[in-house]
């Protein structure tokens, strides 16, 4: 009798100690949207809408604001967050800015500038990259593949001297290691990189946003590193180009222009 | 039947008033600011000191109840996913909250990039608690001095401007030579020296890692947020 009131008590005890942990509630599961949308695009895809974007962002960077700027005076530099120099970002380092804003977010997107003669020694293509890049240097047809290493999706585009800057500093530029390159050349490649072979509609927008954010914040830091100018003249800033003359749009007004010429290819994409 | 000696009684009500006396206490004073000192694992890095635990250490969702009953559930297969005990643990991106700037050197994510994926099985750089872990009353834990080894071995300078050419260090392997002019994150604003002889001495560096005074010339480019500023940035929007 006594060892079955002894269990009894026990069994009591257990029951008020389940009850007084189970009345809480325990945290919620964390039910992200995103899980129970449906994946309606592939890595391929994404990456494919999105480095259209950013050749047109580069494209316009390099065109109108470096190549622009450059016959307006306007200096460009590798080293353009130096204190000591008054200058905005090269295209290269323009890209690494946003590849650097993608990363601070919480989209698991990277992208890197990658060459078989790149100017800083830490771009240079190796490995399963350096294989694929011979067949994008002939054919310029990018290359999606998962990569074994890093365990993610990735995708290779070329990289194509599409302005005549491009070709004139890196020509010139006292690290190169090619002094020949042509308008038109293959000069290295956008590599891209993603943690899932498909995303949500959400999960896509998010990647174009981080992408698009990113840019604006590299434009601004530029406009930013110009109002600390103190020797060099300061463009005027606001809705004209450099070519009208010491002029350089608003980030609104680049952004805005970005947007209306990649605006077809996005939207075809993300109406698939 | 159920009839309890008065004695046992009286034990039993002087157990539970004791313990609800004790807990009430202890839990009182795991809240209060003098206490953290007594809670923390060591003294503050550098920098750090008099921040609240609060200032990295972001409280875990839910109360301690429900986190055991969720782990609980796990452990049953009836829940998906664990959930953190206490507190959060403490990230990068923690860091970066107050840390985080264009103009670093060597930002943690340039790490992330697959050609530093041999680098970083080394060094993890991706995570700043690798050279900066926290509650050593020091500014940098990492003890040895050498790592640009890693991805600098074969770095190569053109037109060198100094009176020992890099190459020259590299081959010899002094690559603790490295920090005697080039501060890790480049947040100061000085120049390299020319001759060896007006490299900073490795042991100022090494002090200087201790929490020690700063033997790089020339004024820091970036300073990290103070702890109000912290919450002025992140928590008073």
């Amino acid at each position: 009798m006594k060892t079955f009131i002894f269990l009894l008590k026990k069994l009591f005890s257990f029951i008020t100690l389940s009850l007084i942990l189970i009345s809480c509630g325990g945290v919620p599961e964390e039910t992200s949207s995103t899980n129970s949308e449906k994946k309606s695009f592939s890595v391929a895809d994404v990456l494919t809408m999105v480095a259209h974007e950013n050749d047109i962002t580069r494209t316009l960077y390099t065109k109108a604001i470096v190549g622009g700027g450059k016959k307006q005076g306007f200096k460009f530099d590798e080293d353009w967050q130096d204190e000591k120099v008054e200058a905005g970002p090269l295209p290269a380092l323009f890209l690494r800015g946003i590849a650097n804003d993608i990363r601070k977010g919480d989209v698991p997107l990277g992208l890197y500038l990658s060459s078989d003669f790149p100017i800083n020694a830490s771009n240079q293509l190796e490995g399963k990259q350096a294989d694929l890049y011979k067949d994008i240097k002939e054919n310029r047809k990018p290359k999606h593949f998962f990569d074994e290493d890093t365990k993610l999706y990735t995708a290779m585009f070329a990289d194509v001297a599409g302005a005549p800057a491009c070709v004139s500093c890196h020509n010139k530029h006292p690290k190169t290691t090619k002094t020949d390159w042509k308008l038109g050349d293959v000069m290295g490649t956008t590599t891209w990189q993603y943690p899932a072979d498909s995303l949500s509609y959400t999960e896509a927008m998010s990647v174009l946003k981080a992408y698009r954010d990113g840019t604006t914040a590299v434009y601004n830091d530029y406009l930013e590193e110009i109002k600390n100018f103190k020797e060099s003249e300061k463009p005027e800033v606001g809705k004209k180009w450099p070519s009208n003359g010491k002029y350089l749009p608003a980030p609104e007004v680049f952004i805005d222009s970005v947007r209306k010429l990649s605006a077809y290819i996005t939207m075809s994409s993300l109406m698939k | 039947m159920f009839e309890i000696n008065p004695l046992r009684k009286r034990q039993f009500f002087g157990i539970l008033i004791g313990t609800t006396i004790a807990i009430t206490a202890i839990l009182c004073l795991l809240f209060v600011k003098p206490a953290e000192e007594y809670l923390s694992i060591g003294p503050m890095n550098t920098g750090h000191e008099g921040f609240s635990c609060n200032t990295c250490h972001a409280d875990a969702r839910g109360n301690w109840l429900q986190q055991i009953q969720s782990n609980s559930e796990h452990a049953l297969g009836l829940r998906k996913k664990m959930v953190e005990f206490g507190s959060l643990p403490v990230n990068t991106k923690k860091c970066l909250s107050c840390h985080d700037r264009d103009n670093d050197r060597h930002p943690t994510h340039r790490f992330l990039e697959p050609k530093h994926l041999k680098a970083i099985q080394k060094i993890d750089a991706t995570n700043c608690a690798t050279c900066h872990n926290e509650h050593n009353g020091i500014r940098v834990s990492l003890t040895q001095g050498n790592y640009c080894i890693n991805c600098h071995s074969d770095t190569k300078i053109k037109d060198d401007p100094i009176d020992v050419p890099h190459s020259e260090l590299f081959k010899k392997g002094l690559w603790t030579t490295c920090l005697q002019c080039h501060d890790f994150h480049g947040n100061h604003q000085a120049e390299a020296a020319l001759l060896m002889k007006d490299t900073i001495p490795l042991k100022k560096i090494k002090a200087y890692f201790k929490g020690g005074d700063d033997p790089y010339k020339g004024i820091k480019k970036f300073k990290a947020l103070s702890e109000q500023e912290w919450i002025k940035k992140y928590l008073k929007k």
